[in-house]
């Protein structure tokens, strides 16, 4: 080989290498002047299936139309890709401007450090006050808010009419006929009762409906709330229901059939469930009724779900400001009310009572009524990581594998740990 | 004049080599060695992946913190298990059907065709079939109630820990039985005919031939598939994230679905995941060395 050709060998390889290099850093530089068009990047989870991004499509081309200086680029990421890409984006800096996601990950992004805090912009609380309450306050941490309620949903009590019918069982109207129920009903070709995961998202609502709770009111402790006799009560009887095969789910029982294939195939006849499974049921064609869930001794406290818009401290302020003009039009009673048309329940109060609304979510009364007294899971940074404990002691206390006091006794040890260590 | 000439071509050559070899080492050492490196720097920092965050300098708390946790060290008592049980049965399953199809004169090539199958699928398309099979509801609880009627309910193949584990193992060698009959088969056309012929004309019948003259030409073979499903078993992950999500309570995780776990569940317990990673290559390191001396010393 002459010189000429490994001099001109080195080259392209230096070229190649440059070029992967600053392919890489290219997307970090968003300066733009004040009059040139703003791209804003914008990554959600709303389902492409259901038609919500064919929705999104429409709203941002009206946007676009209405502000010529922005143009907004929608990437749509799957629930579990969304959260990892934000959380291997967070070293590097390459965020989005605008990101709709989990009310769950707004605690986990905050404490990444990652989320500016919204409740700085000087018209946030005009419009926060056009929202509902009690989806906003995911968005809170401490006195400050890091996003906005997108949208929202709880769970409500779905039950299969057929399998009811069949075994003469009435409509539980108390949690513990919830219970007697789902004992009833069951028999070799039926489960009565169906918990995918055994998170607080999952037997949350039944500990708050008998009056426990997870976390000390102010966070700063475990012991005495997760640990408590009410929570044991209620653990106790799940256990009990999973030990005569009338309670089933993938996390306590890998061999279980998922909830979606067990509603369709009949199997299942109770679940604590959000809007989705309205759709599902009515996809596989399945005669279902659903309530508010039934009342424990101290109501009917379900879970709160749903999404909120969060923006990122690595947008530049041109950025910034485009993204908050769009989430604000977001938010705003008509893009509320056509997300409606295709599932979202609103977050957008004069959106909630719109005729269209209603009519798009036929359970959306059912809906409401349960939102009035549903709770948050505690907005706190190691959350999801407390959940997981949580999740973990409660599948060992219903799979018998621990002593139900014993298992939430440790789950309690192990909280307060991670509370002090992030002190 | 000749010497001079012929170095000065070695020279030349070696050149070309090294600059033949730059991309190739480029790309491992930004893919494979700085990820590494970087690994072992993790593993001593309460790693931050937040924006702008600073990580703290912990020493060797990580490796204590997955040391004494237990649901990792139920990952790694798991993992022992997966790779004592799956490799010597794919190694023994894969050499007993090479040995077959070696002795085959027609058909072979269907049957290799038919043994290789399984290792060409996908993981997770193979994993989705094992898992409506064993499933409570699956394919085979159908058959023993509703078809034999031997058992009254269904049977909870995927339930519990060693049961899953099980069906997980059972998964692992049908898919890498395949690859094992492939290398073996390889290695038994290398074993020259003669031998064989010598041996008989001496007396040896057929099991003897296994044992005196086939096992050790392929000794080599031997060692490398041992090396490799060594290092493929403690990388398990596909079968036991499919099959049971490492469910029921962490019961049947494996050491790649718990890293994943505290990687991205847990939100970013970075410098936990690298030091947990960092103790699986040591110990996938001391197994390697471990196989090479005592094979060597049987040699001796």
């Amino acid at each position: 080989m002459s010189k000429y050709k490994i001099v001109g060998f080195i080259s392209i390889i230096l070229i190649l290498v440059t070029s992967v290099l600053t392919g890489c850093s290219s997307n970090s530089s968003k300066e733009v002047s004040s009059n040139e068009l703003v791209t804003i990047e914008f990554w959600h989870n709303y389902d492409a299936g259901s038609g919500q991004v064919d929705i999104l499509d429409k709203l941002i081309n009206e946007f676009e139309t209405e502000n010529k200086d922005i143009k907004v680029k929608h990437v749509y990421l799957e629930w579990e890709a969304l959260k990892n890409n934000v959380v291997t984006g967070a070293a590097t800096g390459s965020l989005p401007d605008v990101l709709r996601g989990d009310i769950a990950f707004v605690p986990q992004f905050q404490s990444l450090n990652v989320l500016e805090e919204m409740g700085a912009l000087s018209d946030y609380i005009d419009v926060a006050s056009e929202v509902l309450e009690a989806p906003n306050s995911t968005a809170k941490m401490g006195d400050k808010y890091y996003a906005i309620a997108a949208n929202t949903n709880t769970k409500i009590l779905f039950y299969n009419k057929s399998i009811l019918k069949k075994t003469t069982a009435q409509v539980p109207k108390t949690l513990d006929e919830v219970w007697d129920t789902a004992q009833k009903v069951s028999d070799s070709k039926t489960i009565g009762m169906v918990e995918p995961w055994t998170g607080i998202w999952n037997v949350g609502p039944y500990i708050w409906s008998e009056g426990g709770d997870v976390l000390a009111p102010d966070y700063s402790t475990a012991d005495g709330y997760i640990n408590s006799p009410v929570a044991v009560k209620v653990i106790q009887k799940l256990a009990d229901l999973y030990k005569e095969k009338a309670l089933a789910g993938p996390s306590m029982d890998p061999g279980a059939v998922g909830d979606s294939d067990g509603w369709a195939s009949g199997l299942y006849a109770l679940q604590l469930d959000g809007p989705w499974r309205e759709k599902s049921n009515i996809e596989a064609g399945v005669d279902y009724g659903a309530i508010p869930l039934p009342a424990g001794s101290k109501g009917s406290i379900s879970v709160l779900g749903g999404e909120d818009f969060m923006m990122f401290k690595t947008s530049d302020d041109a950025h910034k400001k485009a993204a908050w003009k769009f989430i604000k039009f977001m938010t705003g009673k008509h893009a509320q009310v056509e997300m409606a048309k295709v599932g979202q329940m609103p977050v957008n109060k004069e959106a909630l009572t719109d005729s269209e609304a209603i009519k798009a979510i036929p359970l959306l009364p059912v809906f409401s009524e349960a939102l009035q007294t549903a709770k948050a899971r505690p907005v706190t940074p190691k959350w999801s990581e407390m959940e997981n404990i949580i999740a973990t002691k409660v599948a060992e206390a219903i799979t018998g594998k621990k002593e139900v006091q014993k298992a939430l006794d440790e789950a309690a040890a192990e909280i307060d740990k991670l509370i002090k260590e992030s002190n | 004049m000749i010497s001079i000439a012929g170095k000065k071509t070695i020279r030349k050559i070696n050149w070309r080599v090294y600059i033949l070899l730059i991309p190739g080492l480029l790309f491992v050492s930004i893919f494979t060695f700085y990820p590494i490196a970087k690994m072992l720097i993790m593993s001593f920092f309460n790693w931050k992946i937040g924006y702008q965050q600073v990580s703290d300098f912990v020493g060797l708390d990580n490796y204590k913190n997955v040391l004494t946790d237990p649901i990792a060290r139920k990952a790694m008592v798991n993992t022992l298990v997966y790779a004592v049980v799956t490799v010597p049965l794919q190694i023994v399953f894969g050499l007993l059907i090479a040995v077959l199809i070696n002795g085959t004169k027609r058909f072979s090539v269907t049957f290799r065709l038919g043994y290789y199958l399984p290792v060409i699928t996908s993981w997770v398309v193979v994993a989705l079939l094992f898992k409506y099979i064993f499933s409570n509801q699956g394919l085979l609880n159908f058959f023993l109630s509703d078809i034999l009627h031997i058992v009254d309910g269904p049977v909870g193949w995927l339930s519990t820990r060693w049961s899953a584990l099980f069906i997980a193992m059972l998964l692992g060698i049908w898919k890498g039985i395949g690859w094992n009959m492939i290398i073996f088969l390889a290695a038994l056309q290398a074993v020259p005919k003669e031998y064989y012929e010598a041996s008989s004309i001496d007396g040896l019948n057929r099991r003897q031939q296994f044992f005196y003259i086939t096992l050790p030409s392929i000794r080599g073979t031997i060692l490398f598939a041992l090396v490799m499903l060594c290092i493929g078993a403690f990388n398990t992950y596909t079968p036991i994230a499919v099959l049971t999500g490492g469910n029921p309570a962490h019961e049947t995780e494996v050491v790649l679905t718990w890293m994943y776990f505290q990687t991205f569940n847990a939100t970013g317990k970075m410098g936990y995941s690298a030091a947990l990673s960092m103790i699986i290559a040591a110990t996938i390191i001391l197994i390697t060395i471990a196989i090479f001396i005592s094979l060597a010393r049987e040699e001796n």
